[in-house]
């Protein structure tokens, strides 16, 4: 019984902290307000993405 | 390895993460300030010339990740020392991270930090727009830090280097697709 409540919680933590979500997020952001000519958030995504590039470091 | 020996560790590593963080914020806004000055330079250039060559840069660096071509960055080899750590955990966490932040004081691994820099020098857009790509960038950082924090989890460091191509190519091929749509038009 255990065992089945907390298996979600495990799955639900491992999809949230998932390193390729906030890429998908940060990347369709970044597209998009470049589509709309939104310079200022377009290069703040695009920072964001960089930095999040390097994950490998810490 | 910031959170080593591990999540398990009897110190208030939550605390660690945010003032590491706010280094990582710190840091970014400031190499982003360097940038912000230096990009006055750039303005004489006509602007199609510096939207192509930011264009031209973020498609070599998308055949960089990918394989494609080969090559080197022009990163500052060396880590930064441990010991910045030891002694004194809020302060030298505020310092790691500040350091890290910059993206000039140890390994920049991925070739899309380049793009960023070299994009902002070349837009020369107002201060606080360059100011806040710069803190997007420590954010970025601390993101990743904050995911291995909440994540808790021993396969962290595998399930990272197992994703960091993807991770890799996926943002350097859309900062790529967003340099072009934004700047070439």
């Amino acid at each position: 019984m255990l065992q089945l409540t907390a298996l979600p919680a495990g799955r639900l933590r491992r999809g949230l902290t998932e390193p390729l979500l906030p890429v998908t997020v940060l990347a369709l952001l970044a597209v998009a307000a470049a589509a709309l000519s939104a310079t200022v958030m377009c290069w703040a995504a695009v920072g964001a993405l960089a930095g999040f590039a390097l994950s490998g470091s810490v | 390895m910031l959170f080593s020996p591990g999540w398990r560790a009897p110190i208030r590593q939550g605390e660690v993460l945010a003032v590491f963080s706010l280094g990582l914020v710190l840091g970014g806004a400031l190499s982003a300030g360097v940038v912000w000055l230096v990009s006055g330079l750039a303005a004489p250039v006509p602007a199609t010339a510096r939207a192509v060559l930011t264009v031209l840069v973020a498609a070599v660096a998308a055949a960089r990740e990918a394989g494609l071509i080969r090559l080197p960055l022009p990163q500052n080899s060396r880590q930064i020392p441990q010991e910045v750590l030891m002694h004194r955990l809020r302060t030298g966490s505020l310092q790691f991270g500040f350091e890290m932040g910059t993206g000039v004081r140890t390994y920049v691994s991925a070739s899309s930090p380049y793009v960023l820099a070299l994009g902002l020098l070349l837009a020369h857009m107002s201060a606080p727009a360059t100011l806040l790509a710069g803190v997007a960038f420590g954010a970025g950082r601390a993101l990743s830090a904050a995911l291995t924090y909440w994540a808790r989890s021993r396969d962290r460091d595998a399930l990272i280097a197992a994703r960091m191509a993807w991770v890799k190519n996926v943002t350097a091929l859309s900062v790529l697709a967003a340099a072009t749509l934004l700047l070439v038009r």
